[in-house]
This record gives structure tokens, sequence and C-alpha cells, in this order.
């Protein structure tokens, strides 16, 4: 590591000053003739919440496990912080702080001690690391929980947040969080959620933050960015991404898949984004209070009488539908998964409630 | 060397909380001492034998202890793969020869404990060492090398094979080098010539003389220089091994 990283790393509670960037181009990951991240280009400035979205096995967790340095890119490149992730992986690693996934806990020791532990790895001193460590316990609230109690004794909430606490402990300037809330309960998601915000206003910290939740990324993040089968098929801030869809949603059920797609062709006219589902046809328009009046009017001219009718604000899965031809869910049906790096065992597990 | 005494002090405190670990190989060291010494201490009485059959069948007890024992690194390491931990640790500025010594040097360490245990259990039981203190300090010294250089191969075998199944049956394979040796009588007493070869080129023979020379013998130069350089050598070996394997199989970049 060098110097100025060192003293950036440690320099202090502020890292709004500092280069929080993300640059990533044409960054690809194969494992043998599988691909798993396709020439991603992505831009993620300084201080900001990234939401990088996608369903299982879409490519997410290799991208961030690229990143923070522990994956080594097949081909492209990638700067953190304003540093190769391939050729300055020591300078990465001292300024992000990283809750992958799988959480990395030591089940045999207290949380006290593994933060302690961690503190003392990124170079805090003794009397340091103690008052990092209850700083932080309090922040992920979990101070009041028995000191003697050992990780392996604590529930899937509190091993995430006592996950979080140990990629605090160096005060990055960048923050990777892999999936943080899959698994947890609402209350859980919520306290990650405001968490989350809170690093990001007070302390001007990057967050990259991976989730399959449509929900999260759109309420937590500035920007987003939308992955399936190992490519980025879609960048930008959650609202326009959604607008460029159309703003909103009239979701017509018919009684077959024939009536749906007869009455695709006759709504053409009234709205150029349209997708079409089985027996299901959503329609995309400005403003669905205008449209609707003449979409009913135009299928029962057609003989082609709804079975249901909803008017809804377009969502991100309504822009991965249109990038992709498959809603997330779907998506995951697809039975691809997310290939596992060579160093994981194949016993490891993520962490459960 | 922070970052080392760190991770050692993890490992040793993490091993002394699954005691279970600890106790079989402690067990297996004293079985040895007390069942050979007893079955076998006539050999003591042979013509020419130098010292006491204590005394020569106490280094068996501890290298057995160091083979059982070794098995602790390579299960603490396949534990952090699996639990994640060793990659928290990769992302840290700690290196990677600090995050493979933690487990190697705590698992030495123990055994040099279990040395001094087994060293005392020995003077209880009459055993009268040539060269003193200092050669029992020496005695332990030797078994913490050749400690580290089981730890090394165990903890090689867990990163390669990242299974705590694989890992205990190849440190266990290590078991029968402790009998091709001159395990019970003196070289010169063992009548098959094979044996006599397999003890020849053993390495375990040269720790086994080592100490012996200094329980039965004296400060000796040569058994005492090829006991430091097999067990110096040994653990330079599986000590690269495992930090060439920790380098080719994690992918963290420099």
């Amino acid at each position: 590591m060098t110097d100025a990283a060192t003293a950036a790393a440690r320099g202090g509670r502020t890292a709004a000053a500092l280069d929080g960037s993300i640059e990533v181009a044409g960054l690809t990951r194969d494992f043998g003739k599988l691909r798993a991240v396709d020439g991603a280009d992505l831009t993620v400035p300084s201080g900001q919440i990234f939401g990088f979205l996608g369903p299982n096995g879409a490519g997410k967790s290799t991208l961030v496990k690229m990143l923070v340095t522990i994956l080594r890119p097949t081909a492209g490149t990638a700067t953190v912080a304003g540093f190769d992730v391939a050729r300055q992986g020591g300078d990465v690693r001292a300024v992000i702080g990283v809750a992958l996934q799988e959480v990395g806990l030591d089940q045999l020791m207290t949380a006290r001690e593994m933060l302690v532990l961690q503190a003392r790895l990124f170079g805090s001193s003794s009397a340091g690391a103690q008052e990092t460590t209850e700083r932080l316990l309090r922040t992920v609230g979990l101070d009041d929980v028995d000191p003697k109690k050992r990780v392996g004794a604590y529930s899937g909430g509190m091993k995430r947040r006592l996950d979080l606490a140990l990629a605090l402990v160096h005060d990055p300037r960048i923050l990777f969080l892999d999936e943080p809330t899959t698994g947890l309960d609402p209350a859980s998601r919520m306290a990650v959620w405001a968490e989350v915000r809170r690093l990001n206003q007070e302390l001007g910290m990057t967050i990259f933050l991976t989730t399959q939740y449509l929900e999260e990324a759109d309420r937590l993040a500035d920007e987003v960015a939308i992955i399936n089968r190992g490519r980025i098929v879609a960048q930008g801030k959650p609202s326009d991404l959604k607008r460029s869809v159309g703003d909103e949603v009239v979701e017509i059920e018919f009684a077959d898949g024939d009536a749906a797609a007869q009455a695709d062709a006759v709504l053409a006219p009234l709205a150029d984004q349209r997708k079409l589902a089985g027996s299901e046809l959503r329609v995309y328009v400005p403003r669905a209070a205008e449209v609707v009046p003449e979409l009913v009017r135009r299928l029962d001219a057609a003989a082609l009488p709804p079975a249901g009718l909803t008017l809804s604000q377009a969502t991100l899965d309504d822009v991965f539908l249109r990038a992709t031809g498959e809603t997330m869910k779907e998506a995951e049906g697809d039975g691809r998964d997310e290939p596992v790096d060579p160093d994981t065992p194949a016993t490891q597990k993520e962490a459960t409630l | 060397m922070t970052d080392v005494l760190l991770l050692v002090g993890r490992s040793l405190r993490n091993a002394i909380r699954v005691p279970a670990a600890i106790i079989p190989s402690i067990a297996i060291s004293v079985f040895f001492l007390f069942v050979y010494d007893a079955g076998l201490s006539s050999v003591g009485d042979l013509p020419g034998f130098k010292g006491s059959y204590l005394g020569f069948i106490l280094p068996v007890a501890i290298v057995s202890g160091a083979v059982s024992g070794a098995g602790l690194s390579g299960q603490a390491i396949i534990r952090d793969l699996e639990s994640g931990f060793f990659t928290k640790v990769l992302l840290t500025p700690a290196s990677r020869l600090a995050i493979i010594w933690g487990p190697m040097v705590a698992s030495a360490v123990l055994l040099m404990v279990q040395v001094v245990l087994i060293i005392a259990l020995g003077l209880v039981l009459g055993l009268k060492p040539a060269t003193g203190a200092p050669g029992l300090l020496a005695v332990v010294g030797y078994a913490f090398l050749w400690g580290m250089g089981f730890a090394g191969y165990a903890s090689f075998m867990a990163l390669r094979t990242k299974n705590s199944a694989a890992t205990e049956a190849a440190t266990f394979a290590f078991f029968p080098l402790i009998f091709l040796s001159t395990t019970f009588v003196p070289k010169e007493y063992i009548q098959a010539e094979w044996l006599k070869v397999a003890a020849t080129i053993n390495p375990t023979t040269y720790v086994f003389e080592a100490m012996r020379a200094l329980l039965n013998g004296g400060w000796e130069a040569k058994p005492l220089l090829l006991g430091l350089a097999v067990t110096l050598g040994f653990a330079t070996l599986t000590g690269g091994l495992a930090l060439f394997e920790a380098r080719r199989a994690t992918q963290l970049t420099d």
C-alpha cells in the first residue's frame, strides 16, 4: 500500500473530500466457458449511493468481487478511488469497506474481539481499536449484547449488522454492500437502509450496493445499473429509467393469451411501449388516466373484454422487462447460478436467519 | 509482524475454545510414552544401548503429537474458508504470509505446550536429560520447528483441497513415517534391511536422533545439526508450499 493510500485510509472521518469514484470499462470475467460478467461499463461518482440490481445469478457478486480485488478480471479495467483493481489491489483494499453476501464471521469469537482484530489489522492502535469497537457497536445497535456471547450464537440479522460494522472499522471512502438485506426481516432491512443513508449523507461515503430487491434500489439509490446474464442492460437515475418506459402502466388481464395478443395489436396505436406476457398485457403511457377510457372503448369495439385492469406506476422491474424481455422473477427462474470463485469452498454458506 | 502476532493470538484463543480438538493429540502422545516405555523399556538393557529407554522413546511421543496436532492448523484454515473469515482477512492490509502463519504458529505453539507437558511427565517417570535444562529447551525448539513443518503441510492441504476430511486424511498419511524409522530401537538393532534403508532416508529419523542426543547423549554436533537442517528444511518447504498455495488459490490482486 502506498503512503498516500494509507494516509487517505486512516486520515479522518470525512470521505467526501476524497476520491470515492468507481470507473469500470469492459470488465469481463470468465469461469471456464461461462462468461459471468460480459464487458461491463460503469461510472459511479464520488459520494453516491449506487444500486446494482439484477436477479440471482446475473453476475452482481462476481463484479463486486473483481472491484474489491478478490477476483481477477479476465479482461477490461476498473479503478476504485482512482486505484487500478488489477495492479493496485493493496491500495484499493485500504480505502474500501466490504460486506459480502457471505458474512465472513468467526463463530468462535465475540463481536468485540472481531472488531478489535479487524481494526488492529487495519493499523489502529490497541486503544484506538477499542474506541472504534465501542463506537461501531453502538452504531449498529449491538452494544447491549452480552460481551461474552460468541458470534456463532448471533441471529442472522445481528450477524449482518456486525458484518457491516467490520466493514467500517477503517472509515472507508467506498463501502461495498453485497445484498446486505437478503434474508432480513422488514425491520432489520429498514435499519440497514437507514444506516446506509446516514453513512452516505453524514460521511459522504460512496455506497455500492447490490440487490435483487427492486424496492431497495428504487428507494435508496441515487443511480442504478441493471445487470442480466452478465451484461449491464440499463443505467441511470431510477426516475429517469422509469420515465424511459413510460411513467405509468396499465396492466390488463385477459381470459387467455390469444385475447391478450389480439389486444396488443388493437392497442398499438395508443402506446408504443407494451409488453405481452401470457394472458397479461402491460401498456406503458405517460398519464394512464387520460388513456384508459379510449383503451377500454377500443377493447370493447374489438370484443376483447378485459378480465381485470390495474393502473400503477412504472417500476424498475418494468425497466428490466423492457431491457431484457422478461421480468426479474422470470430471469431468476432461468436456473443460471452465479459461479463461485475458486477460493470459496463448496460448503460455504450464506448467513441465514 | 504485528499482523502475524494478532492472527496467532486469535488462532490460539480459538484453539483453546475447542479443547476437544487439542485433547486427542495430547492423549496420543501420553499413550505412546506410557505404553512403549512400559512395554519396551527392557530394550534399554541391551548391550551398547546408550542412555535410558525413556529418553529414547520420548521423542516418539513428541513427533506423534506433532503429526496428530498438525491437523489443527488445517482445520482452522478450512473453518475460516467455510465461514468467509479467510476472505474477510484477505481484504485487510494483513499479508497472506500472516494469514497462513496465524494458524501455523498457533499450532506449533500448542505443540510446544504439549511437549512441555510430556517432558514434565517424563521427568516424573525418571527422565534424566544428558544436557540438562538447556537441552530440554532445545528439544522444545526442535518440536516447534517440526510442528511448524507439519502445520505448513496441513495448511497446504487445507488450501489445496478446501475440504476438512481430505485435509485430516492427508495429515494422518504421515503417521507411517513415524514407524518407518528408528522408532523403537536404534538403527543397529533393526534386523530388516529394507527398514534400515527406510529409516536412513526418512527425515523423521534425524529429528528422533537430535532429540535423543539431547536426552541420552550430550551436545553432539552431527545429530543436532542434521536434526536442525531437517526440521528447518521441512518447515521452510511446507510453509513455502502453503504460501504458494494461498497465492494460487486466492485471486487477490497485488
